[in-house]
C-alpha cells in the first residue's frame, strides 16, 4: 500500500479531535474574532441602508435604466449562487467519490452554500420594483379567482430550484451536524449550553442502528444533492438562455455557468479556509496544505473550463454569420464596457494558470491573492453577461449605458457584510469541522503505529 | 404551554436498566459485540461518536428500508409537478403566454425536476427523524463520552439470554475498559 | 358665486380680510406680508383644491348649456340635478378652436364630468381634418399650469419699470384705474395674431372709442412674408399653398412641414402628394442651413448658408430665364439685368441646379417654391420672398399650387409702435396676448420705449418678462375657458367655445374691453347692448349663422359642429405686378459662423414652453430635449474641437449667449443654429432657467428682427452639461429597420427591398376569432413631427420624469420615434419611425413574465396589467423592440391642478410596474361596449388609437385585421408592409411599410443583419464616423 499524506496533523487521538473541534465552541473568542465581525457587521448595515432606501424610494435609486433592466442586483445574486455550489459539491459529490480528504472541510463549505444562498436568495426579491408583493411568485391558492404564476418564466424555474436547493443544502448541512451537536451536548459543564445543544442535537444518541439509518440518508441525500446543484445553476443560466437577446441565448449556458459556479465557490472556499486557518490555528492540523492544493486544482481546471467557454462563444458567435451575435460579441470585448470583459479573462483564465506550479499551489498568502482574483473575475463575468448584451441590442435607437450608482455598490459590498457576518456566527456556536467524519479518517496516512488502524472502514486490525 | 409539556413529555424515552460496557478502541468492541452475540445475547445496543463499519453484522442490522420512502416520494414528487403545472396553465387558469400552446411541456421540466427531489430528499430525512425517534428529551446517558471517544455495548435486564454475570464477565474479557449497570 | 367671490375661498383668510376693507394701501401691506409669507404658494394651491370640487360641479352644467342646447347659464347650480347631457364616467365632447401662430384649426375637447381631460382635431374643419400638432395637444397643461395668474394684476413699481412688486387687484378697482388713464386718451393697443374677426370688430371698436391705434405682434412674426406678398401681389395677405398639388416642391430655408405658417395643414398635403408612391409621387427638394424636421423629409437635400438663400433662388431663375431662355420674362431687360447681378454669388453658391431647373419647368403649374421662415429671415429677408414669389410666377404656379390667401394683418406693424412710443405719441398700452419684451431683439429697446408710457396694461396669463412691467394685468382667460371665432388661413370661420368654467379669477380681454367702454361710457350700440363678451359674439353671429329656423338653432348647429362650413373661401388665382426683381439686390458675402434662429417643432416660440409634455419631447430631429444647444456641422465641431455639450459663447455684436453644443449630422458648415423659446424669466416653474435666448442676439432693422445670416463669433468654452437625448445611437448598423426604396424600385416591385424570412414554429398556432386588432405606420409619409408622442401621452396620462432621468435613461413615451442617419454625418439622408408596442403574437415579453402580469387578450393585443406586475422588469429585457417603460420612481404625483388633465379611462401607474403601449386598448373596449349596448356593429375607422387620431398624414391605419375589407388589413397584406425583425419570429401586429424616397440612387442602401449571414460592417464602419455617438449622453 503506497504511503500517502496524513489527512490530519499532529497526532490526533478521538479524545484531542473532540477537544480541538467542540473546543472552540466552549471556550471565548479573541479579540481578532470581535474584530472581523464588527467589520462584517458595519458592512451589513450598509446593506441594509442602501436596501431600505431602494425598497422606500424606489428602484431608479440603482443604476438600472432603459435599456439595461438588470443591473446590480442580478449579478450579485448569481455571484452568490455561484459561490454557493461549492459546499454542496465538496460535502455531496467527492462524498459519492469517497474522497476522505473532503471530510474537515465539508462542513465549513456546507455552510458557506447555505449562507451565501441566504444571501443570494435576497436579490431577487430585492431587484424587483415592489419587493412587498414578491410572494406573488408562489403558486399559493388564493380568492383572486384562478390565478396562477407563469411556469414558462425562467424566474420561477429559479423560484423552485434555489428554494429547493436552499432547503435541501440546508437540511443536509443540518443533519450532518447532529452528532456533533450531541458530542458539544455531552461535553457541555455549562446549564444552559447542555440545553441548547440538547434541543439542536434532538438528543441524538448514537446507536449502531441510528448510524445505520443515517449513513444511508447521509448517501441519499448526497445523491439527490448532486443532481440537484447541477440543476440549480442551469436553472439560472436559463434566466439569460431562454431570452431572445443576442448574448444570452445561448445553449453552452447551463455546463458554462456550473463550471464557473464550481470555479468561485472553490475560490471562495480557499479564501474563508485561509482565513480561518488564520483565525483559529488549531484548524492548521485539520485543513492541512494538501487540502489546499486539492482545492486549488479544482480552481485551475475548472478555471480552463470557463475559459473555454469564453471562447467558444466567440467561436458560436462567428460561426453562426447572425450580425447580432456577431456584434455584441465585438461589443463585449471591444466596446465602451470592454474593460469588464477584460478583467473577467484576465481575473478567470490567466491569474490562475499560476497553480501549474506546486509553489503557489501550496503556499498560503498566493493562493488567497489569487482566490480572491476569482471571485472578482467571476463577478466580473456575471457583470459581462447582464450589462454587455443589455445595453447594445437590437435596434440601434435604444442602445445605452449603465452607470453604476452609490446604491449599487452599497447593494454588493453590503451583501459581503451579511454573509461573513452568518459566517463567523457559525464558525463561533457550531462545529465547524465534522467530527463524526474525521474521526473515522483520522488514522489516514499516519505510521505512529495506528497507521493500519486508521482504515476502519473494513479490515480490524488486533494486537 | 402545556402543549408543549404534552409535547416534551411525549418526546422523553422510557429508558430501561441494563448492563454497559465501555470500550476506548472501537475494533475490539466490534469484535465484542460480535462474540457476545453468539453467547445468544439477543438485544444488542451498540453505541459510538462516530458510525463503525462492521458493526451491523456484528449485532444483526438489516439494511436500512429508508431508500424506499425516498423512491416513492421522489415519484409523487414528479407526479405532482406533472400534474399541477398542466392543470394550472392548461385547465384552471389557460392564458395565450408569448403564443406558446397551454401545456407547454418543456417549459414545466424544471418544476417537476426540483418537486421530484424536494419531495424526495425531505421525506428520507422525515424518515430518518421518525425511524429514529427523534427528536428525544434528556436521552439517558450511559457516559458522555460516548459522543467523543468512547464505544460501548449495553444489553437491556430482561432481554432473552440475559445473564447479567456472564454479561459482566464477557466484556470484561473483552477488553471493556469499565462495566456498569446503567440506564438506557 | 360671483366673479371675485373665489378670493373669499377658505384657506385665505388674509385676503377675504383685506377685502373687507377696501383700502388700496393695507391691500398692499398685507399683500407685502403674504409675499414673505413661504404659505402663500400653498394657499394657493390649496385654494384651487377646495375650489376645482365646486368649480367642476358647476362646470359641467354651464357647458352643457353652452355646448349644446341651451343659453349659457352663467350660474353655478350643484349636480342635485344632473343635465341629461352629462353621464359620470362618459365624455362629451365640445367642438372648439385653437390658435398657434399663423395656424388656426379646429378642435374636440374631451371632457368628462366637466373637465376637460384631452383636446382632439375637429374632422370637420378643412385646416386640420381631425388631425393635431403636438403643440394643440399640449394646450390642455397650459389650461391646468399651476404657474398662471389666479386672478388680476398690479405691479407696484417706480417710473423706470425696474421694481417687482406683484399684487392682487380687485377688478373693479383695476378697471377704475384703466378706464381714468383710458380717457386720457393717446392709447395703443399691441395684440397678436388672435386670428377671430369678432375679437377685430371689438378692438377697432375699442381703439376707436378711445382714439386709439391697433398694432401686430407675433412672437415669431411673417412681416417680411407678408411684406413681400404686398409688393408683388399688392395684398398682405398669407397665400395659400396647395401642396397637394405640386409634384416638385422647392423649399428653401423654409421649415414649412415643422413650424412655418401651417405644418399641420402643410404635412397633410404634402403627405397626399407622397401617397401617390406608384405614379406622381411628389419630390421635395430642400436648401437649407439646418437640419430640420422638413429637411429630414427631403428626396434631394442641399446645405446652404442662411446668406446664400436668396442666391439659389436667383440661380434658378438664372438657369429658366437666361440659360434656358424660358418663360415671358426671357427677354425681360430688367430681370436679366436682375439676375446678371448676382453671377458672383451664384459662382459662390457653385450649385448645379441646371437638373432641378429642367424638372422645375417640365412640371410647371405643378411646382412650389416656399423659401423664407426664422433661418433666412436676414437683411434679404424681404428680396428672398419677392425672388421667390417671382419664380413662382415664372412657373405658372400662381393660381395653381399657390392661391391668394386672406390678409391676416391685424394692426400696424411694432416698428411703428415703438417710434411712436419714443416719441411719446402714447400714454396707454394695452399688450394681449403677445410677449414683446421677452421677444423683440435688444436693438428693437422696446424695454426702455417702455418708460414712456403712463400705463401700461397686458393681458398675460403669467408673471412673464411683459406681465412684470405692467401697471395692470388683466389677466386673460385660457382658451378653453372662453367665447371665440377663428378664421383660419383658408378663411374657414370656426367657433371657439368655453369647456371649463374659469378656473380662476380672470377675465377674457373681449369682456375687459367692454367693460372698459362701459366705464368709459363709450362704444357702439352693440357693445352698450352685451351684457358679456358672448351676447357681443352672439350678436356678431346673427349675420352669419343664417339658414332655415331660427338663429338659435342654427347658432346651435354651428357651435355642435364647431365650424361654419359654408365659409371656407375659395383661394382665387393672382398676377405678380411685373418685374420686381428691380430692388432685389445680392446678399452680401459673410465671413466666419453665420447665425440661424430657428424654432423647435415642440416648443415654437415658447408661448407654451411652460408645459412639461412639450419640454421632454424629444426634437424630431436632434432627440434631444429638456435644453437648448447651439447646432453646428460635424466639419465644425472637429475645427472647434468641441465635444456633444460643450458650451461655447455665441457673439453677435455686443450680445452674448452662452449654450452647450450639439453636433448636428446635414448641418451645413460654417453655421450655428440656436432655438427661439428658451431662457425664459417668469415663463413658469417648469421652463425658467432651461437654455438661453436666441434672440438676444437677433439684430433689429427697419422694424423687423433680423434673425439669420448674422455673423457670429463661436467660443469653445471648458465646461460641458450632458444633453438630456433619448436616442442612444444614429446609425442603422446595417440592420434592416426601416427599408428604403427609390421609386424605380418601388414601383418595379414595391417591398422589393424587404429580405423576407421564412419562419417555421415547433407548435400550432393560437387562433384568434372575433378581432385581431393590429396597426401598420407607412414610413413613406411619416415626417416624423411626433403628434402622435403627445397625443399619446395626454391620452395615456404617461408622466414626465425630467432631464436628468432622462439622461438616466427613464423617459416614460410609450409611443418613441426613432430617427436614424443615413450615409456621411456631413450628408446623410433620414428616417423616421414611429415605435408603439409591437403587440407580437409571440410576445418574448409574456413567457418570462413569473407572474403573468404581462399577456395576451382574444383579441391579440398584449395586455399589462398593472396590479399585478411585480417589477421584475424581465419583461423588458426581453423585448426586442425595447418599448416597456418601468416605473422607477412614484411619479404619480402630479401638481396640482395638472392632475384636472388627467384621463380616468387610463390607470395610474404605481412605482415599481411596468408599463407600455395598449393599443388604447380602453378606446376599444368603450367602442365594442356602445356597439352591443346599441346592438350595432362594429365596422373598419370604429376604434382609432390616439396615435393615429392625432397624425397629420394618416400614416397610422388602425383596426381589425380579421375583417379583410378594412383598410389596415389590406395594409398589413400588402407587399409594401413588413415586420420589424420578423426574423425573431414575434409575429409583431404592428407592420411598416416601406419609405419612398424619388430619387434614383439611395444614400447607403442597408444590408441585411438577420438571421442567417449578411454582414452589418458597414453599419459599423458608420457608427465610428457616426456623430453625437451621445449613449453617456442619451442613457
Amino acid at each position: 500500500m503506497i504511503q500517502r499524506s496524513p489527512l490530519v496533523l499532529g497526532k490526533k487521538t478521538y479524545e484531542t479531535v473532540s477537544n480541538d473541534i467542540a473546543g472552540i465552541v466552549e471556550r471565548f473568542p479573541d479579540k481578532r474574532f470581535f474584530a472581523g465581525l464588527a467589520g462584517a457587521q458595519g458592512l451589513l448595515l450598509i446593506f441594509l441602508l442602501a436596501q431600505g432606501a431602494i425598497v422606500w424610494f424606489g428602484m431608479g435609486l440603482m443604476g438600472v435604466n432603459h435599456p439595461v433592466g438588470w443591473g446590480t442586483d442580478i449579478i450579485t445574486f448569481v455571484f452568490w449562487i455561484g459561490i454557493g455550489h461549492a459546499g454542496t459539491l465538496i460535502s455531496a459529490v467527492l462524498f459519492l467519490f469517497r474522497q476522505k480528504w473532503r471530510m474537515s472541510i465539508a462542513r465549513s463549505a456546507e455552510a458557506m452554500t447555505v449562507f451565501a444562498v441566504m444571501t443570494a436568495g435576497l436579490f431577487p426579491v430585492l431587484h424587483t420594483g415592489r419587493p412587498w408583493l414578491a410572494y406573488w411568485l408562489l403558486p399559493y391558492p388564493n380568492q383572486r379567482g384562478p390565478l396562477w404564476v407563469n411556469f414558462r418564466s425562467p424566474l420561477v424555474w429559479d423560484v423552485f430550484a434555489v428554494s429547493t436547493y436552499a432547503t435541501v443544502s440546508a437540511v443536509f448541512w443540518y443533519i450532518g451536524m447532529v452528532p456533533d451537536l450531541a458530542t458539544i451536548r455531552d461535553r457541555a459543564q455549562n446549564k444552559w449550553r447542555k440545553r441548547i445543544y440538547g434541543v439542536l442535537s434532538l438528543g441524538w444518541r448514537g446507536t449502531a442502528r441510528n448510524w445505520n439509518h443515517y449513513e444511508m440518508v447521509y448517501m441519499l441525500l448526497a445523491g439527490l444533492s448532486t443532481p440537484l446543484v447541477l440543476s440549480v445553476h442551469s436553472i439560472v443560466s436559463f434566466d439569460f438562455a431562454v431570452a431572445v437577446l443576442p448574448g444570452w441565448h445561448t445553449t453552452i449556458f447551463p455546463p458554462y455557468f456550473v463550471a464557473g459556479a464550481i470555479f468561485s465557490g472553490f475560490a471562495m472556499v480557499v479564501t474563508l479556509m485561509s482565513i480561518i486557518r488564520e483565525l483559529l490555528p488549531v484548524f492548521k492540523d485539520y485543513v492541512t496544505l494538501d487540502h489546499m492544493e486539492n482545492m486549488n486544482k479544482i480552481i485551475m481546471a475548472t478555471g480552463l473550463l470557463v475559459g473555454y467557454a469564453y471562447a467558444s462563444e466567440f467561436f458560436i458567435a462567428w460561426y453562426s454569420g447572425v450580425a447580432y451575435e456577431v456584434f455584441i460579441f465585438k461589443n463585449r470585448a471591444f466596446g465602451p464596457y470592454g474593460w469588464s470583459y477584460w478583467i473577467m479573462v484576465t481575473c478567470n483564465v490567466l491569474i490562475p494558470q499560476l497553480f501549474w506550479f506546486r509553489y503557489f499551489r501550496r503556499n498560503i498568502p498566493w493562493m488567497f491573492v489569487i482566490s480572491i482574483f476569482v471571485n472578482i473575475g467571476m463577478w466580473f463575468e456575471r457583470f459581462v453577461i447582464t450589462i454587455t448584451s443589455l445595453h447594445r441590442d437590437f435596434l440601434p435607437s435604444s442602445w445605452g449605458m449603465w452607470v453604476p450608482t452609490i446604491y449599487d455598490f452599497g447593494a454588493l459590498f453590503g451583501s459581503f457584510g451579511l454573509f461573513f457576518t452568518l459566517f463567523l456566527l457559525y464558525i463561533r456556536v457550531l462545529p465547524s469541522i465534522s467530527m463524526s467524519e474525521v474521526k473515522p479518517v483520522l488514522f489516514v496516512g499516519r505510521n505512529d503505529g495506528h497507521g493500519d488502524k486508521g482504515h476502519s472502514e473494513g479490515k480490524h486490525g488486533h494486537h | 404551554m402545556d402543549i408543549i409539556e404534552k409535547l416534551i413529555q411525549k418526546a422523553r424515552p422510557t429508558s430501561r436498566n441494563g448492563v454497559a460496557g465501555l470500550w476506548m478502541d472501537e475494533h475490539q468492541m466490534v469484535e465484542a459485540a460480535a462474540k457476545i452475540r453468539a453467547a445468544g445475547f439477543t438485544q444488542i445496543e451498540a453505541i459510538s461518536p462516530f458510525p463503525l463499519h462492521g458493526i451491523d453484522e456484528a449485532i444483526g442490522i438489516p439494511r436500512s428500508f429508508i431508500p424506499w420512502v425516498t423512491f416513492t416520494f421522489g415519484l409523487a414528487g414528479f407526479a405532482f409537478g406533472t400534474w399541477f403545472t398542466w392543470w394550472a396553465s392548461a385547465v384552471d387558469w389557460p392564458l395565450i403566454v408569448g403564443g406558446k400552446p397551454m401545456w407547454s411541456l418543456p417549459a414545466f421540466v424544471p418544476i417537476m425536476f426540483e418537486l421530484t427531489i424536494l419531495f424526495a430528499a425531505l421525506s428520507s430525512v422525515g424518515a430518518l427523524i421518525f425511524v429514529c425517534g427523534l427528536p428525544q428529551v434528556d436521552p439517558p446517558v450511559i457516559d458522555p463520552a460516548l459522543t467523543s471517544h468512547k464505544f460501548a455495548l449495553w444489553v437491556p435486564e430482561g432481554s432473552a439470554g440475559f445473564n447479567g454475570p456472564k454479561l459482566e464477565q464477557m466484556f470484561k474479557e473483552l477488553g471493556a475498559g469499565e462495566v456498569k449497570k446503567a440506564e438506557f | 358665486m360671483d366673479q371675485n367671490s373665489s378670493n373669499n375661498s377658505p384657506g385665505q383668510p388674509w385676503l377675504s380680510l383685506e377685502q373687507w376693507r377696501q383700502d388700496p394701501e393695507f391691500l398692499k401691506l398685507t399683500e407685502k406680508e403674504f409675499r414673505s409669507s413661504p404659505l402663500q404658494s400653498e394657499d394657493g394651491q390649496s385654494g384651487h383644491a377646495r375650489r376645482d370640487f365646486l368649480k367642476l360641479m358647476g362646470a359641467s352644467l354651464a357647458l352643457t348649456s353652452f355646448g349644446c342646447v341651451r343659453r349659457p347659464a352663467q350660474t353655478i347650480i350643484p349636480y342635485a340635478k344632473k343635465p341629461p347631457e352629462i353621464q359620470h364616467g362618459h365624455p362629451n365632447f365640445y367642438a372648439s378652436s385653437f390658435v398657434d401662430g399663423m395656424e388656426a384649426f379646429g378642435i374636440l375637447v374631451t371632457t368628462r364630468d366637466g373637465r376637460p381631460i384631452k383636446i382632439e382635431g375637429n374632422p370637420d374643419h378643412p385646416a386640420n381634418m381631425g388631425t393635431m400638432s403636438a403643440r394643440a395637444h399640449a394646450d390642455i397643461l397650459r389650461l391646468y399650469d399651476p404657474d398662471r395668474f389666479t386672478g388680476a394684476k398690479r405691479n407696484l413699481q417706480n417710473k423706470n419699470r425696474t421694481n417687482r412688486e406683484t399684487i392682487n387687484a380687485k377688478w373693479d378697482d383695476l378697471d377704475k384705474n384703466v378706464v381714468e388713464q383710458l380717457n386720457k386718451g393717446k392709447v395703443a393697443v399691441l395684440t397678436y395674431n388672435h386670428a377671430s374677426p369678432t375679437t377685430q370688430v371689438l378692438m377697432e371698436e375699442f381703439a376707436g372709442a378711445f382714439g386709439g391705434k391697433i398694432y401686430q405682434y407675433d412672437d415669431v412674426s411673417y412681416a417680411s412674408l407678408m411684406e413681400a406678398q404686398k409688393a408683388s401681389y399688392g395684398s398682405a395677405a398669407i397665400p395659400r399653398y396647395r401642396i397637394e398639388k405640386a409634384k416638385v416642391i422647392v423649399a428653401i430655408n423654409n421649415d414649412f412641414l415643422g413650424t412655418w405658417v401651417a405644418p399641420v395643414t402643410h404635412q397633410r398635403q404634402f403627405a397626399s402628394g407622397r401617397k401617390k408612391s406608384t405614379e406622381g409621387i411628389n419630390k421635395l427638394v430642400v436648401f437649407e442651413s439646418l437640419m430640420t424636421l422638413t429637411g429630414t423629409n427631403a428626396d434631394k437635400r442641399y446645405r446652404i448658408r442662411p446668406s446664400q438663400s436668396l442666391d439659389v433662388v436667383m440661380a434658378l431663375l438664372h438657369e429658366l430665364i437666361v440659360v434656358r431662355k424660358q418663360s415671358r420674362y426671357s427677354a425681360d431687360d430688367g430681370v436679366i439685368r436682375a439676375l446678371s447681378g448676382f453671377s458672383k454669388n451664384r459662382e459662390d453658391l457653385s450649385l448645379n441646379l441646371g437638373e432641378l431647373a429642367d424638372e422645375l419647368w417640365k412640371n410647371r403649374g405643378q411646382s412650389l417654391i416656399l423659401a423664407g421662415g426664422l433661418t433666412a429671415d436676414g437683411d434679404f429677408g424681404v428680396a428672398l420672398q419677392v425672388a421667390a414669389n417671382f419664380l413662382n410666377s415664372v412657373l405658372e404656379n400662381d393660381g395653381k399650387t399657390i392661391e391668394s390667401g386672406k390678409a391676416v394683418v391685424r394692426g400696424g406693424p411694432i416698428g411703428e409702435l415703438i417710434d411712436a412710443l419714443n416719441k411719446k405719441q402714447i400714454t396707454t398700452l394695452i399688450i394681449h396676448g403677445s410677449n414683446p419684451v421677452y421677444s423683440l431683439p435688444p436693438g428693437a429697446k422696446f424695454r426702455e420705449a417702455l418708460a414712456n408710457v403712463e400705463m401700461l396694461i397686458t393681458t398675460s396669463d403669467r408673471n412673464d418678462e411683459t406681465a412684470r412691467l405692467a401697471d395692470f394685468v388683466a389677466t386673460d382667460h385660457h382658451a378653453l375657458e372662453n367665447w371665440g371665432d377663428l378664421q383660419s388661413l383658408d378663411g374657414t370661420l370656426s367657433i371657439q367655445q368655453p369647456t371649463i368654467q374659469p378656473l380662476h379669477d380672470t377675465r377674457a380681454f373681449q369682456d375687459s374691453m367692454l367693460a372698459w367702454l362701459k366705464g368709459a361710457n363709450k362704444g357702439s350700440a352693440k357693445a352698450k347692448a352685451a351684457a358679456t363678451w358672448y351676447d357681443y359674439l352672439t350678436a356678431s353671429w346673427k349675420p352669419l349663422a343664417t339658414g332655415k329656423g331660427s338663429f338659435e338653432d342654427n347658432w346651435n348647429q354651428i357651435l355642435q359642429d364647431g365650424v361654419l362650413k359654408t365659409s371656407a373661401a375659395s383661394g382665387g388665382g393672382r398676377s405678380i405686378a411685373g418685374n420686381t426683381l428691380a430692388n432685389v439686390k445680392p446678399t452680401a458675402k459673410r465671413a466666419g459662423f453665420e447665425l440661424a434662429i430657428y424654432q423647435k417643432v415642440g416648443i415654437g416660440d415658447g408661448r407654451m414652453a411652460n408645459v412639461p409634455w412639450l419640454q421632454e419631447l424629444p426634437d424630431p430631429v436632434t432627440k434631444v430635449c429638456w435644453d437648448n444647444y447651439a447646432c453646428i456641422s460635424p466639419k465644425d465641431s472637429v475645427q472647434l474641437k468641441v465635444k456633444e455639450g460643450q458650451h461655447v459663447t455665441l457673439t453677435v455684436g455686443d450680445q452674448k449667449v452662452e449654450v452647450p453644443v450639439h453636433i448636428q449630422p446635414g448641418q451645413a458648415d460654417g453655421v450655428v443654429g440656436l432655438a427661439i423659446g428658451y431662457g425664459r424669466q417668469g415663463g413658469g416653474k417648469v421652463v425658467d432657467g432651461i437654455g438661453a435666448n436666441a434672440m438676444m442676439l437677433a439684430q433689429w432693422s427697419d422694424g423687423r428682427a433680423i434673425t439669420a445670416g448674422l455673423e457670429t463669433k463661436v467660443q469653445p468654452l471648458v465646461k460641458v452639461t450632458q444633453l438630456a437625448i433619448t436616442q442612444g445611437h444614429h446609425v442603422m448598423e446595417g440592420r434592416q429597420i426601416v427599408v428604403e426604396e427609390t421609386v424605380a424600385d418601388h414601383v418595379k416591385n414595391p417591398g422589393g427591398q424587404v429580405h423576407r424570412h421564412k419562419m417555421k414554429t415547433m407548435w400550432s398556432e393560437h387562433k384568434y376569432n372575433g378581432n385581431k386588432w393590429g396597426m401598420v405606420i407607412d414610413l413613406n409619409t411619416c415626417t416624423g413631427c411626433s403628434s402622435c408622442v403627445v397625443a399619446c401621452q395626454s391620452e395615456n396620462n404617461i408622466p414626465v420624469v425630467g432631464k436628468k432621468h432622462v439622461i438616466d435613461g427613464r423617459e416614460m413615451q410609450w409611443l418613441r420615434v426613432d430617427r436614424y442617419y443615413i450615409g456621411t454625418p456631413e450628408d446623410p439622408d433620414v428616417v423616421h419611425q414611429p415605435l408603439p408596442c409591437m403587440h407580437c403574437d409571440n410576445a418574448p415579453c409574456e413567457t418570462v413574465c413569473p407572474v403573468i402580469a404581462t399577456v395576451h387578450s382574444d383579441e391579440g393585443t398584449n395586455d399589462m396589467i398593472y396590479n399585478r406586475c411585480v417589477g421584475t422588469r424581465y419583461c423588458a429585457n426581453n423585448c426586442p423592440y425595447k418599448v416597456r417603460r418601468f416605473n422607477w420612481f412614484s411619479y404619480t404625483d402630479i401638481q396640482a391642478p395638472r392632475q384636472m388633465a388627467l384621463n380616468p379611462e387610463v390607470t395610474v401607474r404605481s412605482r415599481g410596474v411596468m408599463e407600455k403601449c395598449t393599443f388604447c386598448i380602453h378606446r376599444i373596449r368603450t367602442v365594442k361596449a356602445n356597439h352591443k349596448v346599441n346592438d350595432t356593429k362594429l365596422v373598419d375607422g370604429d376604434v382609432k388609437t390616439a396615435c393615429q387620431q392625432s397624425c397629420p398624414t394618416g400614416a397610422i391605419t388602425f383596426g381589425d385585421l380579421n375583417d379583410k375589407t378594412s383598410v389596415v388589413a389590406t395594409n398589413f397584406e400588402s407587399p409594401k408592409s413588413y415586420a420589424l425583425l420578423e426574423e425573431l419570429n414575434t409575429k409583431p401586429a404592428v407592420r411598416y411599410q416601406v419609405k419612398v424616397r424619388n430619387t434614383d440612387h439611395l444614400k447607403w442602401a442597408p444590408k441585411h443583419a438577420g438571421g442567417h449571414g449578411g454582414g452589418h460592417g458597414d453599419g459599423h464602419k458608420e457608427d465610428k464616423k457616426a456623430p453625437g455617438h451621445s449613449e453617456g449622453g442619451g442613457h
